[in-house]
């Protein structure tokens, strides 16, 4: 099956995402089916939750931190910058604070928490997590294509899901029981009503939208996760590892993309012995990896015979993964 | 106002009286119970929300300050009880 025909097979896979080492073209890959997509006219989300995304350099144009960005007609585009939306995010529960005590200015202690909790290391994170949940759950494109962070980040932030979920579910569970015992006393002095629980209804808000984002990832219905490879020894090795680990959070693995692929005809020229060898080993690897993967293998791309940015290039891509179709 | 009204009125208030009286007997006591549960697992909830504030690192932070709006004017007491300096006596307490 080609990558095309994938698209075309399963038409409500609307989140896509591709997963691989770090260097391998994940950017690229995104970039060019948003660009593919879009010229067969859906409406595209292409977003980065790298924080040294590079959305920017592939596009040439600077979204970083700018929200969607029309990149052209269909292709939207967009960087998420964490240490904004952490701001924001702290602001915001400065400004929920004042409005709820009538105060003129945050108590000095829950200002130091409030600054403190910015610096702990997840926080960035944290906040991308959540601004990639506030993206999906939007609904406005008929696409969303991950621009994933390299392997372990990507696992990471499967895994911090699971983490939330459970420390979640926890508290929630003392909530909900001491809401019990508000009941008690409320019933002993005769009152009509409790009061509402504000945290509780808080903690169940949090709940569903981590539930929501991380099902999405895990949701073979709605997701296509791709991983790039290269036919290198070493890529090989890791891509099996990690497609292990992905299958143990349930990511539904959709394909294997090869990347960076000298072209063989390249071989009948007169070439330095140099390149033959790399085309003898790619050769070599090529073999292993449609030995080891099989029929998952979509289709390979070449390598190209300059950097890949503007959409030009980005245009020429998309053809070498679809096929021109 | 008619007799009739008077009587049933004196009524009404000897019939609140004794069901206060009963809530003051049976009642109170176990209100208070359920209160002071409820208000020691308030603090057990922001210690395990809000631990940073006393330097026991939680995880995940972010999510935590969410919630902080609605635990600041519990946070001194709760502070209060959490570093006060324990003794015998506290068991009888």
């Amino acid at each position: 099956m080609s990558l095309a025909q994938v698209f075309r097979e399963y038409p409500n896979r609307r989140y896509v995402e591709f997963g691989g080492k770090g260097g391998l073209g994940k950017t690229t890959f995104s970039a060019a089916t948003a660009y593919w997509l879009a010229k067969q006219g859906y409406k595209v989300l292409v977003f980065s939750v790298d924080p040294q995304a590079s959305l920017s350099d592939i596009f040439e144009q600077d979204i970083f931190g700018q929200g969607a960005v029309e990149i052209m007609p269909n292709l939207y585009a967009q960087e998420i910058d964490a240490d904004r939306h952490i701001r924001e995010y702290q602001d915001e529960i400065r400004h929920k604070i004042l409005d709820m005590y009538g105060l003129d200015e945050v108590p000095e202690e829950i200002e130091h928490y409030i600054q403190a909790a910015a610096a702990e290391p997840a926080m960035e994170e944290s906040a991308i997590f959540d601004a990639v949940v506030d993206i999906v759950v939007g609904g406005e494109y008929d696409y969303y294509i991950y621009d994933l962070v390299p392997l372990g980040h990507a696992l990471y932030y499967l895994s911090m899901a699971s983490i939330y979920d459970e420390w979640i579910d926890k508290i929630t569970a003392l909530r909900e029981e001491m809401q019990e015992y508000d009941q008690v006393a409320a019933i002993m002095e005769r009152k009509k009503e409790t009061e509402e629980d504000l945290i509780l209804m808080e903690l169940q808000d949090i709940k569903q939208r981590i539930n929501t984002s991380s099902g999405i990832l895990t949701d073979r219905e709605k997701t296509a996760f791709f991983f790039v490879v290269t036919p290198e020894e070493m890529i090989i090795l890791d891509t099996l590892k990690a497609a292990k680990l992905f299958a143990k959070y349930q990511v539904p693995i959709s394909g294997y993309i090869v990347n960076r692929v000298i072209p063989s005809e390249l071989a009948d020229q007169d070439i330095p012995d140099y390149l033959r060898y790399r085309i003898e080993m790619q050769r070599k690897y090529l073999g292993e990896i449609y030995d080891t993967f099989g029929d998952e293998v979509l289709t390979c791309v070449p390598e190209f015979e300059r950097d890949i940015t503007g959409l030009e290039m980005i245009g020429k891509v998309a053809n070498a993964l679809f096929g021109g179709e | 106002m008619s007799g009739e009204e008077q009587q049933e009125s004196a009524l009404r208030r000897l019939g609140r009286s004794a069901k206060e009286f009963l809530y003051g007997m049976a009642g109170h006591d176990m209100t208070r119970f359920a209160l002071k549960t409820r208000g020691s697992m308030e603090h057990l909830f922001i210690l395990i929300t809000m631990g940073d504030l006393l330097g026991i690192p939680i995880l995940p932070p972010y999510y935590s300050l969410r919630l902080l709006p609605y635990v600041v004017p519990q946070i001194s007491t709760w502070k209060r009880r959490m570093l006060r300096e324990r003794d015998l006596t506290d068991a009888l307490a």
